[in-house]
């Protein structure tokens, strides 16, 4: 909310400076988010005595005229206004002088004539509306003086963003004055908490609330004799800095009030409020579903059981708490109004206003829970004013209120004050914060005995309390202070180490890493075969780009490749982070991750084992010897159905590892081939050893043969590696493929072997090679090169 | 005489060898003094006709001084084995290396990972909780009831169906770490959090926080300065002060605005802190009673602080980065550079 400096100061009587305000605000009570200094009459608008009028001999229109601004300057103005006199005191703004509207004024030559400066209407000085002429000032100002002596208070707005907790008392300047003088240690002037409706009882208004849990208090006054016309200027000038636009003296009084104390004031048609007789009724109660009400800013609603309506008891005049119906309000020759200051349910504003997407100054006001007590300090203020600015006579007040409200008491543990803050605050200064607030402390043995006044409705709690204490005592001065409790080892999070060591080996193998969003299009689960995938939904999505909750890393991923194809030809990405899904009515959250390999277009076809390779890397790092990549998953559609393979650890699937199928790539306008690996690192973590186990490195020496074969269509060379460790058993040491061509499947492998006990024989080796390929040629009719 | 002669082979082999500059060279040298039709060979062939007094003098020396020649030739040999004309092999050295190529990591990881590191030097354990969250752990534990106007505080990503939420903060994990564990404790919670705001240079909808929470029989203000401070020095290393400002989180009571001093000025005052001196880095406080009465701990046995802080924030204070969307950019322009 926008606070205007000026009033602050009136109802705070601060003696410091907007700057010095506003720093105690900040670190003693609330965050001011602005400040901004307004108004004022330029310094180069000085009093000018008119000295001559003559006639401009090129224009019918327009006057010269010769003016006195002192130290024996006279000056030739050009005027254009006809309501001066010789003699007039005038605002002139000299040559050089930027108005408030951003006119600058120079010397020039108006059709011929030598002007030097300008004379002034209201308007042009930031005043008010008013064209109609020049402004004429009093005669007794003094010629030369700057007219801001005179006119014009300039003033600071300071934005401030009042959270909910303060929001019941401090989105008022009472509130924030409240605030400056108990930070400065003072006491304020005026007693807002000791205004008292008068007494006068209404003869012709009848009050009638329904639903007295959504409507715990309200107050109707009648008001008679209104004369609508424009606020004076001051109440005006306020308003405006608080960013409300001034309307007329009865629209304004209730804004003026609301800014004032805090709370919303609604002002009705006195004719609007008869039903078939002279009796004024307001009837409070709950909408009918699906009733209809046009709004002041003719909207209409549709409404239902759950709204709060204030009506005549025939028709809804308003929105309670939101805003006042279209037909209901004032107009210009309105004679009678109904005031109303209630108090409504800050939940069920709420929801009224959530649903029908409404938000207004009352409504923010209502929302956040308002004490039913400030109705009564608004309802007398606003009489107050309108007895002066609109001449009107209170014809008298109904005040329903069943269930009153009074201050409620909270024992504060002295001890647990200063052992929360970690700050000795002396008792006599504990009790001199709370009464600065409002909340009188009596002081027993070890505790006081607070009494908190209903406008600080956020003060429930002994912590509250404290917290009060704390800030204005001054955080600043709370000691930085050890733990006490004894340092123990971090217990290790194992999940949390074990992605970071991943991370780490996949930046070593050169992968650099990529952080997405959680969220991807219904477009990105059509194009990568995701429709079936369960997928949590945003109620309230950014953009349909980011509608759903992702089920998979590699959308995403393929859209880090195809952004990044931009600038580089070739890279290797990876991301570790979370998908999410249903299952079974329980959120399935999984920590997973993706590894995509890009190669120069001339390379596609090593993609798969560029990064099949990498992911062998990172398995073997971790001690995973035995990773099994395997033909037996269902392919899926994001997949090349020929260039897939599951990778299985201990039986245990952990994840998938495949080129990205060209015509997902299509749909991504991907031009080179993508290769994607996807494992989910909770199992992966399950399967990888705690600790690394060393092998003896044999004594015995190695013995290498190798065979080279053609292979028939189908068999895998896992078939023939399987086959060959099988047959060989312990002896095997290695096996490792150095020649391959693709055309007629030829390949060469070189198979070690060794003991761990001895030397092998040459016979023996023979031996088991011919074993080796008898097998290869019978088994998977291998056609063995001798 | 014959000593003489000896000698005389010696010399002319020990000045003969350092002419000598490949093996074919080393090869006829030593075939001409120690071969069979060599000078020496001759020598040592002749001795039979000397006195045996001559023989066994002269003898001595002949065979010594050969094992001497044999000497110099294999020491040559060994000198000659690894011998390449360095000059022919000169290159430029200013010619681009080889990469192989070693990745990055995203810089909020790395920043996640010295947070890691300083707090579990510290003692404190690393927790974690999910980041589709339910309303409960993500409000009402938190002391935000249905209908609370504190909801409207953090715009959330709410999910269609059962109640549930993107997370808005990492403090969704406290009433789930309080449920399973008994203070005395300290953990840190870092992870992925979600607003629906929208998106500019200093503001994202996704973004990671790391949460603290200390809980104790008497934990309280000075402990959260305290903690704060060392971990801020330790962090940016660089003396640190912690400012608290008052402000309001449903969560916590007291709640501060937590404000460092400027890495850049040490608070003097600079561009970087738009001349205050101070940067503000996130929201903190002491639990809420209601919290740890949500979580099963019974009201006003425990005290304890918590604070959520944004990763990218202190990355962009680390790496002068002026764009925070960068992060989530998914570009290897950005990423290569750490």
């Amino acid at each position: 909310m926008k606070y205007s400096f000026n009033w602050l100061k009136e109802l705070s009587g601060t003696k410091n400076s907007p700057e010095k305000v506003v720093e105690f605000l900040t670190m003693r009570a609330m965050e001011v988010e602005g400040v901004e200094k307004i108004g004022g009459i330029p310094d180069g608008v000085v009093v000018g005595k008119i000295l001559e009028i003559k006639k401009h001999p090129n224009a019918d229109k327009l006057q010269i005229t010769k003016i006195d601004v002192g130290a024996n300057n006279y000056l030739p103005i050009v005027c254009g206004a006809w309501n001066i006199n010789v003699g007039d005191m005038v605002p002139v703004a000299l040559a050089g002088t930027k108005l408030p509207n951003n006119m600058e004024i120079k010397a020039a030559e108006i059709r011929g004539e030598k002007s030097h400066g300008m004379l002034c209407a209201e308007d042009e000085l930031g005043l008010g509306k008013d064209h109609g002429g020049i402004l004429i000032l009093s005669k007794n100002a003094k010629v030369g003086e700057k007219v801001s002596k005179y006119l014009g208070s300039s003033d600071t707005v300071i934005e401030i963003k009042v959270l909910p907790d303060r929001a019941h008392d401090a989105l008022s300047h009472v509130g924030v004055a409240r605030e400056i003088t108990a930070l400065e240690n003072k006491k304020f002037d005026y007693d807002f908490d000791g205004l008292k409706l008068p007494g006068k009882k209404s003869k012709v208004l009848s009050v009638k609330i329904e639903d007295k849990k959504l409507c715990p208090r309200y107050i109707g006054a009648v008001m008679t004799d209104v004369k609508i016309q424009s606020s004076p200027l001051w109440m005006q000038e306020r308003l405006k800095a608080c960013g409300i636009k001034a309307i007329n003296n009865v629209v304004d009084a209730t804004n003026y009030v609301m800014l004032e104390l805090g709370s919303p004031l609604h002002a009705f048609d006195a004719d609007k409020l008869k039903v078939k007789s002279e009796k004024l009724n307001i009837v409070v109660r709950r909408a009918k579903n699906k009733e209809k009400l046009t709004l002041l800013d003719d909207s209409q609603i549709e409404l239902n059981n759950s709204d709060l309506l204030i009506t005549n008891g025939a028709t809804p005049l308003a929105l309670a708490g939101i805003m006042g119906g279209k037909d209901s309000g004032i107009s210009d020759t309105t004679k009678t109004i109904v005031i109303e200051a209630a108090n409504f349910n800050a939940v069920n504003i709420r929801r009224t206003r959530t649903r029908l997407n409404i938000k207004t100054e009352s409504s923010d006001r209502f929302e956040k829970d308002l004490d039913p007590n400030l109705a009564e300090k608004a309802m007398t203020r606003i009489i107050e004013i309108l007895e002066h600015t609109a001449d009107a006579k209170l014809e008298g007040i109904v005040d329903v209120y069943p269930n009153k409200i009074k201050p409620w008491k909270i024992n504060l543990d002295l001890n647990y004050v200063n052992n929360l803050l970690g700050e000795n605050v002396p008792t006599k200064e504990i009790k001199k914060i709370l009464a600065a607030l409002g909340i009188s402390a009596t002081i027993q043995p070890y505790k006081a005995v607070c009494v908190i006044s209903t406008f600080r409705v956020d003060i429930k709690t002994p912590e509250e309390l404290i917290e009060e204490i704390g800030r204005v005592w001054g955080y600043e001065k709370i000691k930085p202070q050890a733990l006490i409790e004894p340092v123990e080892p971090a217990k290790i999070n194992e999940q949390v180490f074990f992605e970071r060591k991943v991370k780490n080996i996949l930046v070593g193998l050169g992968f650099d890493e990529m952080y997405n969003y959680s969220f991807y299009s219904r477009r990105d689960t059509e194009i990568c075969g995701l429709n079936d995938v369960k997928h949590y939904e945003l109620a309230n999505p950014m953009n349909p780009e980011q509608e759903l909750v992702r089920a998979s890393l590699v959308p995403n991923i393929l859209k880090d490749v195809r952004q990044n194809l931009k600038y580089f030809q070739s890279f290797d990405i990876f991301e570790i982070g979370r998908v999410y899904y249903p299952n079974n009515n329980k959120v399935e959250e999984k920590r997973m991750l993706v590894m995509t390999t890009v190669l120069e277009k001339d390379k596609s076809t090593e993609t798969f084992f560029h990064l099949k390779g990498a992911s062998e890397d990172l398995l073997e790092h971790l001690g995973i010897n035995d990773a099994n990549f395997n033909l037996d998953i269902k392919c899926p559609s994001v997949a090349h159905s020929g260039r897939t393979a599951g990778i299985r650890i201990n039986n245990e699937n952990i994840g998938i590892i495949a080129e990205i199928n060209p015509t997902v790539l299509a749909k991504y306008k991907i031009k080179n081939r993508v290769a994607i690996c996807e494992i989910d690192l909770e199992k992966l973590l399950a399967e990888t050893p705690k600790t690394k186990t060393y092998q003896s490195i044999g004594k015995f020496p190695t013995v290498t043969r190798d065979i080279s074969m053609i292979v028939p269509e189908g068999i895998a060379y896992a078939q023939i590696k399987n086959l060959v460790q099988k047959t060989g058993g312990d002896l095997i040491h290695d096996v490792q493929l150095f020649d391959y061509f693709e055309a007629k499947k030829s390949l060469a492998i070189r198979i070690s072997l060794s003991a761990q006990d001895r030397t092998l024989a040459s016979g023996e080796v023979d031996e088991v090679m011919r074993k080796i390929v008898l097998k290869l040629e019978k088994e998977l009719r291998v056609e063995v090169r001798k | 005489m014959l000593e003489h002669k000896i000698n005389d082979i010696k010399k002319q082999v020990q000045s003969d060898v350092l002419e000598i500059k490949n093996g074919a060279e080393l090869f006829e040298l030593e075939k001409k003094y120690l071969g069979r039709k060599s000078e020496f060979t001759n020598i040592l062939k002749n001795l039979k006709d000397l006195s045996p007094e001559e023989r066994k003098k002269v003898g001595e020396l002949a065979n010594r001084t050969k094992r001497e020649i044999e000497k110099i030739i294999a020491t040559k040999k060994q000198e000659l084995d690894g011998a390449v004309d360095l000059e022919k092999e000169r290159i430029d050295v200013t010619l681009p290396g080889a990469r192989r190529g070693v990745g990055h990591l995203n810089p909020i990881s790395i920043v996640r990972n010295e947070i890691e590191d300083i707090f579990t030097s510290m003692g404190f354990e690393i927790a974690d909780g999910p980041e589709v969250e339910t309303e409960f752990y993500n409000f009402d534990a938190l002391n935000i009831p249905a209908d609370h106007p504190a909801r409207d505080m953090q715009d959330t990503f709410f999910l269609k169906d059962d109640k549930l939420a993107m997370r808005s903060q990492t403090s969704a994990m406290q009433a789930r770490f309080m449920q399973k564990h008994k203070p005395p404790f300290r953990i840190i919670a870092p992870g992925k959090v979600f607003r629906n705001e929208a998106t500019d240079a200093t503001h994202e909808h996704t973004f990671y926080q790391f949460e603290a929470l200390v809980v104790g029989e008497n934990t309280n203000v000075g402990n959260l300065k305290h903690i704060a401070e060392v971990f801020f020095s330790e962090f940016f290393r660089t003396d640190v002060k912690v400012r608290l400002r008052p402000s309001y989180f449903p969560f916590t009571e007291p709640s501060f605005e937590f404000d460092i001093t400027c890495t850049m000025c040490g608070g003097v005052g600079c561009k970087g802190c738009r001349g205050g001196g101070w940067l503000e880095l996130g929201g903190a406080g002491m639990v809420n009673q209601n919290v740890f009465t949500a979580a099963g701990y019974p009201r006003n046995k425990y005290q304890g602080f918590a604070w959520g802080f944004g990763f990218e924030r202190l990355a962009m204070m680390k790496y002068k980065i002026d764009e925070v969307r960068l992060f989530h950019g998914g570009d290897l322009r950005f990423v290569k550079q750490f």
